[in-house]
Order: structure tokens, then sequence, then C-alpha cells
């Protein structure tokens, strides 16, 4: 099986019985979330329990492209499971994260790996190769993830990294095991309890930390000697130089190229003032790496939204310059195990409560922590320990903090005024205000969590950091929606999908946009899993013409591994199928139409926005002319939202009382299981 | 010997044993070119030709996403596998800039422990292909000993359990799953590949004692565009 191990790993931790479940029975749904939501319909048959109900089962999925040479795709793996974080229902729910972790699964003979039940004990999954244990952990109960993965590195070799290791006579590795771990957060059953691998790399959203804990299972670790078989390796060395050659950065002449969603020109995203010295660091097979390791150690492999964390209470402190404690907090977030968005929102929230004179020592709400150290290291550890060990008023936090305002009696009056920002599911708000960036929004609330999927972010990011910067955006609006609606298959050449004017952004063009999205991250990024952070390319700054990769490169990459003949297309219409399959799961779990709202404040308070968040900038058609236009100072009317999610789940053929899906829909999907399971459960959209 | 003595002796350095050679050093001036001339002659009176290529690598570029690797595994053996890699990167994702990292490429050594202890000249030198130090599978009885002849760690020489012969780094001399022609008049699957640069063919032979002949700066002026040191 060209690109696949051909088994994926069942564990059942009740009983500790380890079996196998063989690949070619889920072959049809690719990889990663496709294979994860197919098992999780098969074995979980009540879909609605808690996400901390043994019967739960978390599925930790590898692709077909993991392992392998292609360029920002060899290195994600997949978890889905019912979550715990959003409310009020639990959903069933995805997370992802890059690093090695499913590169080194593939080496060891797996696709994937199925964990079911609640070991009795603290317990760690020890893989090397073909040979699996179930491991006793208590030793590394209670350790930080660092720690955690560094004891287990010594176990499997007491003789260190650096040269060697051998598994067995014949089968060797220079590499150290890739793991993936839980640390105290998770272990005391945080909602907000993240899974860690390595130093940075974090599967985030859904609570999955707090789930493993609930099941007593500490970390997986994995070493593989083993081979994966490419269908034409000729072809995929052609590819991965093609692309990189053409579309990815030139060293001579550094610009934004491949990916410029920031419209930086640098690939490293942190938002942190950079170290003194450092490396760019990358995951497996990236053709352009986002991360660093730093010459203190610090802030090793951290991205994106966890370098936001705490710069700028650092800054504040510190009369504008930032120290150390920028970087330590970072990590103080991976070491403990813990949701950086929750995290960070969370202390937003906190902050402004204690402005209020609400929350603080002595306060109505009670809370140790000393506001006066807000920006030292001191602080965050005293912060996040009150989450990590449900300590005070961080068993409060721990519950994640649309939870904890319940708890408080604020959750209506916070949600009204926006201070608690937590727009979608009870999740905190990604930082792409649904009133602005509706894509974003509207994914996330007709889904079950902050989508995370930067596809359509550039929108945003090239024009507003153009006039922010003073300058002219390029390319103009109306050639950037032209070359993006082209890759928009199968609803191609309608710009109109990208115009988020405000009378057009209830429309049946922007539901085909959400419509999209959904089904090219179903598929493309989250069964195949390329990655977000560089795919889909629609605009390269390198390329006469802007014309990204995307459309091109998805498939010919996926083809040359595996040797199959999907177009892009039939990538779409896969990606249909596993959002279908989704949403029937989300139906069995008691999804109703009138649930799909978001926070009070989305459609009251006008977006204002932040900092250059404050000059919000997207392309729109106003008055007959294409132009970037600026979004703030808009909130949602709930009424004509209704009536896009009219319009949506119409596009979709969903039921548009309740947002099932229909019969028909699901039977010309091949989903007839399905559609028999949720007729039984009088779930079947009419 | 005394300096009168040199003057006398016509040195050969097509024919000259390493141990004479050692004890000419420092006596007699070797001009520029003549170390790719010499031809060794071992104690068992075999010739080892120095290779006519080499790779150099710089650890503080590398961004560890083991593309080397895994582009090495797949134009050699068709196949995506780290341990059939023929160049090794290690890192350890705890440790700091620039200890986190090492790169272990083969150094086509001048005086090869492995090619001298193959028992049937399996790891030899082959002439044809500019004298890459390299594996002739069918002669190979997977005997081992070039894997522990290596004196670097990790050994450069490696085991290849699906074929149970040994391996090495050929400079893509012989890649069946590449178009593009390689070996040292032609390119190098890491250094295509490496997506910074960070892997450089050279065909000049590299200073042999220590690291510095081998692990250079790449780096440049661009480097400082993306924020980082150069130096």
């Amino acid at each position: 099986m060209n690109g696949y191990a051909g088994k994926i790993l069942r564990i059942d931790l009740t009983d500790r019985r380890i079996s196998t479940l063989y690949t070619k029975d889920y072959e049809q749904w690719v990889g990663g979330h496709g294979m994860g939501s197919a098992i999780f319909w098969d074995l979980v048959k009540d879909k609605a329990v808690s996400g901390f109900d043994p019967r739960n089962i978390v599925t930790i999925m590898t692709s077909p492209l993991s392992g392998t040479l292609v360029p920002g795709a060899s290195s994600r793996t997949e978890v889905q499971g019912i979550g715990v974080q959003s409310s009020p229902i639990e959903w069933f729910t995805r997370s992802n994260f890059g690093g090695r972790f499913s590169a080194m699964l593939k080496y060891a003979g797996w696709d994937g790996i199925v964990i079911e039940g609640k070991a009795d004990k603290p317990v760690w999954v020890d893989i090397r190769n073909e040979d699996v244990k179930i491991r006793d952990a208590r030793h590394l109960w209670g350790l930080d993830t660092w720690k955690t993965q560094e004891e287990i590195w010594r176990d499997v070799s007491g003789r260190g990294y650096g040269s060697w290791v051998e598994l067995d006579p014949e089968r060797r590795s220079t590499q150290r095991p890739a793991v993936l771990t839980i640390g105290p957060a998770g272990e005391n059953l945080s909602r907000t309890g993240c899974l860690i691998h390595d130093a940075g790399n974090a599967s985030g959203q859904g609570g999955f930390g707090g789930i493993w804990g609930s099941k007593k299972l500490k970390a997986i670790s994995v070493i593989g000697t083993g081979s994966i078989a490419i269908a034409d390796p000729k072809g995929l060395m052609e590819a991965r130089l093609w692309a990189q050659g053409k579309y990815s950065m030139d060293l001579k002449n550094i610009d934004a190229s491949w990916f410029a969603r920031f419209g930086r020109k640098r690939p490293q995203i942190t938002f942190w003032d950079p170290h003194e010295s450092a490396r760019l660091q990358a995951c497996i097979g990236c053709h352009l790496g986002c991360k660093e390791r730093s010459d203190t150690g610090y802030g090793n492999e951290s991205t994106c939204e966890e370098t936001a964390f705490y710069a700028g209470y650092d800054k504040a402190k510190h009369g504008g310059k930032q120290t150390s404690a920028a970087y330590i907090a970072t990590d103080l977030l991976q070491k403990y195990g813990i949701n950086s968005y929750e995290a960070t929102r969370g202390l937003t929230y906190i902050r402004a409560l204690q402005r209020m004179g609400v929350l603080g020592r002595g306060k109505r709400l009670e809370c140790d922590l000393d506001f006066r150290k807000l920006g030292e290291v001191e602080f965050a550890d005293h912060y996040l320990k009150l989450i990590a060990y449900r300590q005070g008023m961080g068993d409060d936090f721990a519950e994640g903090f649309f939870r904890a305002a319940k708890r408080w009696g604020r959750l209506e009056e916070d949600l009204k005024t926006g201070v608690l920002h937590y727009s979608y599911w009870g999740l905190p708000e990604h930082g792409y205000d649904p009133r602005a960036e509706v894509e974003w929004g509207y994914g996330s609330i007709l889904g079950d969590r902050d989508i995370n999927e930067h596809d359509f972010n550039f929108l945003f990011w090239w024009p507003s950091g153009a006039v922010w910067a003073n300058k002219t955006p390029k390319p103009p609006a109306e050639e950037v929606v032209k070359i993006v609606a082209e890759k928009l298959v199968p609803y191609e050449k309608n710009p109109l999908m990208l115009d988020f004017s405000t009378d057009n952004i209830y429309s049946e063009h922007m539901a085909k946009l959400v419509a999209w999205h959904r089904h090219y991250t179903r598929f493309w990024k989250q069964s195949v899993l390329y990655c977000d952070h560089r795919w889909p390319e629609f605009i390269n700054s390198k390329i006469p013409g802007y014309k990204g990769l995307t459309g091109e490169g998805e498939p010919r990459f996926f083809n040359a591994v595996t040797g199959k003949k999907f177009s892009f297309l039939d990538g779409m219409e896969m990606g249909r199928k596993i959002w279908n399959l989704d949403n029937a799961i989300w139906t069995l779990q008691g999804r109703q139409r009138d649930m799909v709202h978001f926070s009070d404040y989305i459609y009251h308070v006008p977006f204002a926005g932040s900092g250059n968040y404050a000059m919000y900038y997207l392309p729109g058609k106003e008055k007959g002319r294409w132009d970037y236009i600026r979004v703030n100072g808009r909130h949602l009317d709930k009424a004509k939202f209704e009536e896009f999610k009219t319009r949506f789940y119409n596009l979709e053929g969903w039921d548009s009382r309740t947002g099932w899906p229909k019969k028909g829909t699901l039977e010309s999907l091949g989903l007839k299981f399905v559609a028999d399971e949720l007729e039984k459960n009088k779930k079947l959209g009419a | 010997m005394s300096h009168q003595e040199n003057k006398k002796e016509k040195i050969d350095f097509k024919r000259i044993s390493r141990r004479k050679f050692l004890k000419l050093t420092g006596t007699v001036a070797i001009g520029a070119g003549v170390l790719s001339e010499i031809v060794w002659l071992d104690d068992a009176i075999a010739a080892i030709p120095a290779s006519k290529g080499y790779l150099l690598v710089d650890t503080k570029k590398c961004q560890g996403c083991l593309s080397c690797m895994l582009a090495c595994s797949l134009v050699h053996e068709g196949k995506e596998n780290l341990s059939l890699s023929r160049i090794q990167v290690l890192q350890n994702s705890f440790a700091k800039f620039p200890d986190d990292l090492t790169m272990a490429q083969c150094r086509q050594c001048v005086e090869p422990p492995c090619v001298e202890v193959c028992p049937q000249k399996a790891l030899h030198v082959d002439t044809k292909k500019g004298n890459v130090r390299t594996v002739d599978v069918k002669k190979c009885i997977g005997c081992k000993a070039c894997i522990q002849a290596c004196p670097f760690e990790p050994g450069r020489a490696l085991w290849n359990p699906d074929k149970k012969s040994a391996m090495k780094c050929d400079l893509c001399s012989d890649a069946p799953f590449w178009i593009q022609k390689g070996g040292v008049k032609g390119k190098q699957a890491c250094v295509e590949v490496c997506p910074l640069n960070a892997i450089q063919f050279t065909k000049k032979i590299p200073e042999q004692k220590g690291d510095t002949g081998y692990k250079v700066n790449l780096r440049g002026e661009s480097w400082k565009k993306l924020g980082y040191p150069k130096d």
C-alpha cells in the first residue's frame, strides 16, 4: 500500500489489550480526519456520552503523506474524539499538531492509534516498531511535559543519543523517540489540557489533555526504523524540487513567497522580540520552517499564538522592553500542557475583571494572584499553576473561562459586553473576529470549534499590512479575488464569494465560500494533512501574476506518493463527504439549528479591534467597485444570520429547520449507513 | 631525516606510504593541488585515491527538517526511511542552539578505515565514479566490519536490514530513483533538496583533522535578513 503502513494500532486501556485495525478497511477515507471520523462512527455506539466518559475514544491518525518528502505535509498528526472544551455540547472535535510524531509512527509500521477505555493506574504506551507495550507511568505522572519526554528518551536508550540506537541488532536509528504527552493540567482533568510533542508542538483545542488524564494515559512514545513505500519516487522528488524552486523562499531574494499569509518576509512566525541568536526550525519534511530554537533554550519550537501569550505584559511591566519572561511564560504553557488560547483569552478576561474591582484578593471573586507582578515570570507561573493543579480559583480556570464565567454568575453579562471574548461554542475567539472576517466565524459556528484554518486570512493580512505601513495594497482587490476565485472549484470563477462587504456577508455567495472552506480543510488539510501554516497557497509574491500552487500542488504530491489518480476536485468531494459524516455525529450528539448562534456581543457590539486590528481590511465590492474595505465598526445582524444559516443548510443539502443532513444528500455521498442510523434515532433531515 | 637526505631523495607522490608522508610533512613543502594527486599505499599495497567530491554542512543553518534524509532514502531506495539515509541529522528539542543539532555526513575520508577494513573489497573506491567510497552490494557479505570501523559517531556506514548489506554515501553516484545525474560530476539529492542550502558539494579535499574542514559557514549576508547571526 503506497504511502500507508497498513495497520492501525488499537489500544484498550481498560483491558490493557493491544490489537490491530486494518488500514485497508478504512482506505476509502484516505487518512487523518476522514479515517478518524469513520473509526469513531464504528467504535463509539453512544455518541452522546461525555468526553470524559471511558466510552469516548481518541484517534491519533497520520496520512499517507506523513513521513515523506511532501513539503509542508509530512509532519502533522490529527487527533479526534468527543472534546471537553466546547459548550453547551461537548462536540466531537479535532485538533492537530506538527513535529515528527506522525512520521515516526509510520516508520514504526502504524497509520494511526485508537485509544479506548480507561486504565486503572497511570500508564504510557511504548511503541518500538511492531513491539507495543502498555507500561506503568507512576514515575512519569506529575512530571511536566518536557521532563516526561526526557525521561522516556532515557528509558528507550540508556546510552543516550548521538550514535546509532539499536532496537534490535538489525534495526537501528539515530533519532530520539517521538513522544506525545500530557502535563499536570491534563492529569488534573483540565478542559484546557493539551497534548504536547517535543518542545512546542501541541494538540491544543478540545481538551484532549484532560481526556487522556481521565483515561490515566500519560504519554505515547514511538520509534520506528521501517520504510514507507512510495508509488512514484522519481515523481515525488521532481515535484518537491519543482514546488520548492518555483514557489518557496529564495535565500538570495527573501520575500514573502510561500507562505505569505501574514505578509511577512520571514518564515518564522513569532510575536515576541527576536532571540539574540537562534536557528530556524522546521517540522519533518517542511520546505520552510516556522519555528526556532534559541541560544538560551527559551521558547524552543513555539510558534504563532503561544508566542503572543505574555510578551505584551512583559513589555508593559519593564518599561516597554521585553525580557526573557515572554519566552519563559510560553515555555511554562508547554510544560504544564495548557491550551494557549484559553490561557491568553482567560488572562485578558480576569485582568479586565480585576480592573473592574470584582476579582482579586479580598474581592467577591477571591483570587490569590498578585496583579502587581503581571509581566514577571512569577505571575505567569502562579497563574498557570492555578490552572494545572486546580488550586483555588484555578479550579474554575481549569474548566475553561466560559464555564468559569458561568460558575461566577457572570456569563450572560460578560458575553453581552464582549469582555469575555468567547464567541462560538463557549470557546475563545481566535482573533479574526466573526464580525469582521465572517468566513472564520461562520465556519466555526457551523462546525464544532474555532476553525483555526487560515486559508483566507491573507485577504486580511496582505492589504491591512500594506495600509498600516502606508503603502498601497498589492495586488489590487479585484485582481486578488479573481486569482483566488479561479481556484475555488467546484464553485470557481465567482469572485462574489470573496466580497466581505456588509451587503454580501449573508449571501449565498458567502455560503459557498464557507462550504468550500469546510470541504477543502476536511480533506486536503485534515485528512491528507497539508499543514495550515503553508497550505493552501492562493497567492505567492514570487510568481508573476501572483498565482500560488493550490489546485495543482495538492493532487500532484498526493498521487506521487499513493499512486492514486485523485484530482483536486475529487478531494473536494471527499471533503464534503467527511464534513457530512461529522455533521451526522453532531446531530446524534443533539445538535439543533437554534443552538447554532454566536455569543451575544457579536450581534450587538460593533467590532472595534485593538492595535493594528482597528484597521481591518478585506476585499469587498461597494457601489459596483472592488476595493479593500475597512470592516471595523460593524456587528452581525442576528436575523440576517438566520437567513444565512438557511442558505448554507440548503446549499449543503441539510434540513433547514434542524441543520440535520438529509437522506438524499447522505445517500448521494455513499453514506446510506449514516442515514439509516440517523433515521433510527429520529434525527434524519427531512 | 636531514635536509640533505630529502634533497637527494626523489619523492614520488604518486606512490607514497602514509608513514613516509607523515615523516615528510613539515620538512618538505607540499604544493597546492598535490594532495589530490597523491595515491596512498597502505601496507597491503592497495592504492586509495582521494575522492573527487565531498559534502560540507552548516550545522547552524540547518532547520532540522530532515529533508536531506528523506531525499537520500527516496532517491537511493525508492522509499522513505530515516534509517536508510546515508546522511543523518540528530537533534534535541530541549537543548540550546547551536548544540541542539548535529549533522553527520560521510566525509569520503582521504584515509577511509571502512575501505581498509572490508575483507571482500565490497566497500571500495570506485575509480570510475570519482573515487567515491561506496559499497558494491553484490560483494558485501554483511560482516559489518565497515560499520564498526567508521571512527565517527554516528557511524557513516550503515546497515540495510532489507538487503542484508552495508551502505553509505556515494554522492548520489548510484541513485536510481532520481532523473538527475548524480555523482561527483553531477548533483546530490541532499544538496538540491535542502531548503536553506545548508549542505554544499565541493571538489576540494577538506582538512581531515577535526571538524573545521567539514562543518562550515554557508549562511552569508541573506541570513541576516532572516534575523539570524551570520557569523
